[in-house]
Order: C-alpha cells, then sequence, then structure tokens
C-alpha cells in the first residue's frame, strides 16, 4: 500500500525536525580555528617566533605550523570557542601576521 | 647594527645614518597611520579581514578589535621613536622591548613589501633605495628575532 498523498505523515515530519535540530547543534560544537596564511613578506624565524611567543609553542612544534604555512599555504594555529578564535586572531595581527578565523572542517 | 645580549637585556648599537634613517621611517610611518586610508593597501596588509568568506563577521570583527590594533600599533611605534631619539645609537631592551622592537619593525617592512609589490619569486631591484631599505629592515628584525629565540 502506498503512503497516504492528503494526510500529513506527522512521523516522517517528527524525524526530519529532529534531524535538523541535530545538525544545529553538531554545528555549534563544531569548533572554530585561526588559521594563519602564507605572506611573502613575514620572515619565517619571525613567524616561528610569534607562533611561540603568542601560544607558548616549544620550537619544534613552532617551526612545523611556520614550515606549514610556508609550504602548504597555511596551517591552523588554534583551535576552539568563536570569541578566543577572534582573540588570537587580533594578536597575531597585532603582530602584523595574516591570520583568519574559521569554523573547523 | 649591532646586537648584543647582556644578561636579562639586549645591547643595540645603531651605526652611522641608521638612527635618522629609522626615526625618518617611524615619522612616515606616523602619517601614515594617522591617515586612515582604508583604499591604501599597506593599511589593508596591516589590518587584514577577520574572515575570508563572510563579510558581515568581518565588520563585527573590526568594530570589535580595530580601535584597539591602531592605538597599540601607533603606541609601540612612538616608544621605538624615543628610544632612538634619546639612546644615542645605543638601545637596551628587555624582553619585552624587543618583542614591541620586531613588530614595529615588521610594521614597516609590511609596508615597504607592499609598496615594492613584493611577492614569492619577486626580484627587488637592488638600485631602488626602497629595496635596500626594505632588505636592511629584514637583516636587523632576523637579528632581533635570532637573540629573542636564543
Amino acid at each position: 500500500m502506498s503512503a497516504p498523498i492528503l494526510i500529513p505523515n506527522r512521523e516522517a515530519e517528527v524525524e526530519q525536525r529532529s534531524q535538523v535540530l541535530a545538525e544545529e547543534q553538531h554545528e555549534a560544537d563544531r569548533p572554530w580555528v585561526t588559521v594563519v596564511w602564507n605572506d611573502p613578506v613575514n620572515l619565517m624565524s619571525y613567524v616561528t617566533h610569534v607562533l611561540m611567543k603568542v601560544f607558548g609553542y616549544p620550537k619544534p612544534k613552532a617551526t612545523e605550523l611556520m614550515m606549514d604555512v610556508h609550504t602548504k599555504g597555511k596551517a591552523i594555529v588554534s583551535s576552539g570557542p568563536r570569541e578566543r578564535m577572534e582573540g588570537d586572531t587580533a594578536t597575531l595581527h597585532g603582530y602584523g601576521l595574516w591570520a583568519t578565523i574559521q569554523r573547523d572542517s | 647594527m649591532k646586537a648584543k645580549r647582556k644578561g636579562a637585556v639586549l645591547r643595540v648599537d645603531l651605526q652611522g645614518a641608521e638612527p635618522s634613517v629609522l626615526t625618518t621611517l617611524f615619522d612616515d610611518f606616523a602619517v601614515l597611520l594617522a591617515s586612515e586610508d582604508a583604499e591604501d593597501p599597506a593599511l589593508a596588509r596591516l589590518y587584514p579581514a577577520g574572515y575570508t568568506d563572510d563579510e558581515p563577521a568581518s565588520q563585527e570583527y573590526r568594530d570589535m578589535v580595530m580601535s584597539d590594533l591602531r592605538d597599540e600599533r601607533g603606541a609601540r611605534l612612538q616608544l621605538c621613536r624615543a628610544e632612538v631619539a634619546v639612546g644615542g645609537g645605543r638601545i637596551e631592551l628587555d624582553d619585552e622591548a624587543a618583542d614591541r622592537w620586531i613588530k614595529v619593525l615588521n610594521d614597516l617592512r609590511l609596508t615597504l613589501g607592499t609598496r615594492l609589490g613584493v611577492t614569492e619569486d619577486s626580484e627587488l631591484d637592488p638600485r631602488e633605495e626602497t629595496t635596500t631599505l626594505y632588505h636592511w629592515l629584514s637583516s636587523v628584525q632576523d637579528l632581533l628575532v635570532t637573540h629573542l629565540m636564543a
């Protein structure tokens, strides 16, 4: 027997609604990230120093992130709540790094 | 310029024309910062957008951080300028002051780099005075960063 066309299928509606809610919740839980982009002016030594200073990363980790920026064009340097990422980005902008905020993908 | 660590401070000795070159650059940069010209590519580079693909969010970010970033950038510039003026070429920097100096040097490099149209593989004309300044600022900044990280 085919599903009734004229009578609304409440069950499907409820299911659809809860799916939307779950997606919205997932979207809200997804952390935000701060991305540093490659640029032709900032020195490699300077970028490494800034990452050590701002995030307290040990030199090997800061160097690895800097190399990602340099060779891959960008690197995620921090993640967390949106407000904190905006704070991190502002600090990096103060140092002249090219940084942006985005949702973690 | 020479730099040498003396205990907790970094002693920087500016040589020859270096103090006046720096003072001139600092003063020019102060004029640029005061212009607040939104169309200027150098200022656009100094105050990047917070988001790549979300203009309303970028505007909100700008409203939130712009005045602090501007104030900080102007204040550190004036502190460095004053240190050059009183030191007679010698400046003694603790780690905090050295950090401030490399930020200011970076501001100048970003500005000159934008003016010169520096790209990953651009070859700058060595006869241009701006090129010489740019390379000199790069070497000074690298020297201070190396000392700070050591």
